[in-house]
């Protein structure tokens, strides 16, 4: 359906928990890997602890818009199972999803989050991870979202280089030790899908 | 050449008119439009020749500055949201009349769909009825070559020059390749002989500049005819008229899914006004057009009369696709195939979804300071028995506070509503009456309200929620701090109708206790509860207070 060179990205999340970060990332590292690529996201209203999906598209083609078509995304990184469900509709059939298994409970009519587990194992190619015992063995509270992308990396058409390029581009102001633990968060995730 | 640079279109926008030569950005933010200023600002301080950005108190004000500007002989930029354009229609509207001498370009940003909005208008509507030229682009890059021509038509044509952006425009990160040289800012002068007499719109003088703006039509037709392209094809019967985004949906989805070109006659527009034999042209073409529009069905409208009995026109009048809402592929794909891509949840699975899943709200922040203001007004009108009681409220942060479990606030219309419709209520006899808004809310159009409410002597009750901050656009600084009390005091307030409440958690009791006497009282009170934006205080936004500021020297 989608040309083939066309890849579709979609980063799931509630506003603060960094969709647009790692949406950032991606496209930093398509770019970096000398494809064409364009980036979405809406906020606004959604900075408040409300749902927000960033997108990202990169092709060895021009790309025309920047929003993914229903049915098509090739990989959808969820950061929170409830929006990982609400977005799963944008997969292609062939589509991959990468998901943090911890719900974020905002709300007061958040489901039980084992029904949405439950849910998501019965989708084929889904990549549940437990983010926040990452944080523990990485010694780095903020390391569920590095290591979800990292996870997500091994389904994405982008040398490995380009990643690290791309988070030392995008964390340039930070520290060194900041930038070392976020890209051994990146290569614990990559091992997760390896 | 310069080497690309990736920008959102916002981003795309302020860039091409810093290397335009702009010499100022004016503003009032408002999603998805904040970014063009901010950028504007943050660029203009790296280039350091002598550029200003300056957020006004509203959108008027800040057109106001930018004319002013511009009659010095300099290139201004003004931006807002689409419904800040209506904020600054006067001038708007007349700024056509009076014409332009340094360019103008008033990036207004649509929000179909209406992510971070009241209403979806479609600024279109509002270049045509002031007969300003609208250019609509459909890419980062477009953004920037559009906005530098803007500059050009705007001073050729000395009218200001209309940029339409959308959110899924504005909020788009893409590859822009920029122009190999900043121009430094330059004023062509003052205006001089016959054109100092177009900006004094006496009914002598404007009646010829109205005369003059109507016989402008063909040129600015034809000046932005360029951007305005029909594509017909002898073997096609089949229409598509694509603008903004629309245009850049359709060609996407012509190359995902290899459609050669030839399939479909093609009008692309980006320039306004169009010319009406373009749209009589494909319609004598084709059988059948499509319409892919953002917002209203401008174009669709101007193309139906010349379709009667000659061809079917889809598009949002015939429901082909929704009347309201945000284009996308897919709506695209659904109105030319019929149909939508089966991706990987099938018809089973999303029933299972949409059974399970639930909508989450936006809400304020843990710990924000509305939360207790509100908490303290719902408990005190509760505590004195006023059954069903309502409360006008406002535009900004604290509209969330209109969701349960607080409930505090009945009303959102636009901004600055909240306290005339509680002093309108009030003089239809609601007591206690209350408006709620925020601080810079009544800076843009609250403030003169005060001067109504001071001399009534109605149970009037008007809440400042004042945290020195836009908040809800990304915290910017207001364009005043701390002057309410002044303010009341100088119109007549007295001392005690004026409150200053903390909204802490550990105040509530006092301040509902505060609250029943105020709302008992046959006249008016202004109250303003003072706390920081706790977003504000994590990214250190606040200036330093002075006492800081002394102890750093």
């Amino acid at each position: 359906m989608r040309s083939p060179t066309t890849f579709g990205v979609i980063v799931a999340g509630v506003g603060g928990q960094g969709a647009i970060t790692i949406a950032q990332l991606i496209l930093a590292a398509a770019w970096m890997g000398g494809l064409h690529a364009m980036q979405s996201e809406v906020h606004g209203m959604s900075q408040r602890g409300g749902e927000v999906n960033a997108q990202v598209l990169f092709s060895n083609a021009g790309i025309r818009s920047p929003i993914i078509e229903a049915g098509t995304a090739d990989l959808l990184i969820g950061l929170e199972p409830l929006e990982t469900l609400r977005h799963l509709h944008y997969l292609g059939q062939a589509g991959h999803t990468v998901t943090a298994s911890e719900p974020l409970i905002n709300m007061d009519a958040y489901p039980e989050p084992e029904k949405l587990l439950a849910l998501l194992h019965k989708t084929p190619n889904v990549k549940l991870i437990d983010t926040k015992t990452f944080a523990t063995e990485l010694h780095f509270t903020q390391a569920g979202n590095m290591v979800l992308l990292g996870a997500a990396t091994n389904f994405m058409p982008l040398d490995e280089s380009v990643w690290t390029k791309a988070m030392r581009k995008r964390f340039h102001s930070k520290s060194d030790k900041i930038i070392e633990k976020n890209l051994a968060a990146l290569r614990r995730g990559r091992e997760l899908t390896a | 050449m310069k080497k690309s640079i990736l920008l959102s279109g916002n981003e795309a926008l302020a860039r091409a008119a810093c290397d335009a030569g702009v010499k100022a950005f004016y503003g009032y933010p408002g999603t998805p439009s904040t970014e063009v200023f901010e950028t504007g600002a943050r660029h203009i301080a790296k280039l350091d020749d002598g550029r200003a950005a300056e957020w006004a108190a509203n959108e008027k004000v800040a057109y106001e500055f930018a004319l002013g500007t511009s009659y010095t002989g300099y290139r201004a930029v003004v931006t807002m949201k689409h419904v800040g354009l209506n904020v600054a229609m006067d001038a708007f509207v007349n700024s056509a009349l009076t014409g332009i001498q340094g360019g103008v370009v008033v990036a207004v940003a649509d929000d179909p769909g209406m992510h971070s909005s009241q209403n979806e208008q479609d600024t279109r509507f509002l270049a045509d009825f002031a007969n300003i030229p609208l250019l609509e682009p459909s890419s980062p890059q477009e953004v920037y070559d559009f906005t530098r021509e803007a500059f050009e038509l705007s001073e050729r044509e000395q009218l200001p020059v209309v940029m339409r952006m959308v959110t899924r425009l504005s909020h788009s990160r893409g590859p822009v390749q920029p122009a190999a040289t900043t121009l430094a800012p330059t004023s062509i002068g003052l205006p001089g002989g016959e054109d100092k007499n177009h900006w004094m719109l006496i009914p002598s003088y404007a009646r010829k500049r109205y005369r003059s703006l109507r016989d402008k039509l063909p040129e600015l037709v034809s000046n932005v005819g360029k951007h305005n392209r029909l594509t017909l094809h002898r073997g096609s019967r089949t229409g598509v008229v694509t603008a903004g985004m629309g245009r850049a949906y359709f060609e996407q989805y012509l190359q995902d899914n290899r459609i050669p070109p030839e399939k479909y006659n093609r009008l692309e527009i980006s320039g306004y006004p169009i010319d009406p034999q373009q749209l009589e042209a494909l319609v004598r073409a084709c059988e059948t057009i499509y319409i892919f529009e953002e917002n209203y069905p401008y174009l669709e409208d101007k193309a139906i009369p010349y379709g009667k009995g000659v061809c079917t026109i889809h598009g949002r009048r015939d429901q082909t696709l929704d009347i309201d809402g945000e284009l996308s592929i897919a709506k695209l794909r659904e109105a030319l195939e019929g149909r939508t891509v089966r991706g990987k949840v099938d018809a089973t699975m999303m029933a299972e979804i949409s059974g399970l899943i639930q909508v989450r709200p936006p809400k304020l922040c843990v710990g924000c300071g509305h939360t207790d203001a509100f908490r303290a007004i719902t408990t005190a009108l509760e505590n004195l028995g006023i059954e069903d009681h309502r409360i006008f409220g406002d535009i900004g942060c604290y509209s969330l506070g209109i969701l349960p479990p607080l409930s505090g606030m009945n009303t959102v219309v636009e901004m600055g509503a909240s306290l005339s419709m509680a002093l309108g209520a009030a003089m239809a006899g609601m007591s206690p009456s209350v408006g709620v808004i925020g601080d810079s809310t009544f800076f843009h159009s609250g403030m003169t309200t005060l001067l109504s409410a001071a001399k009534s002597h109605l149970n009037l009750n008007l809440v400042i929620l004042d945290n020195s901050i836009v908040a809800m656009t990304g915290q910017q600084l207001p364009v005043a701090a701390d002057i309410a009390p002044v303010l009341a005091r100088a119109i007549g307030f007295g001392p005690d109708q004026i409150h200053t409440l903390a909204p802490l958690p550990k105040q509530t009791a006092a301040n509902i206790e505060k609250l029943e006497k105020i709302f008992s009282e046959e006249r008016p009170s202004l109250i303003i509860f003072k706390r920081k934006c706790i977003q504000a205080i994590r990214r250190k936004v606040y200036p330093a207070s002075k006492k800081q500021e002394i102890q750093d020297a």
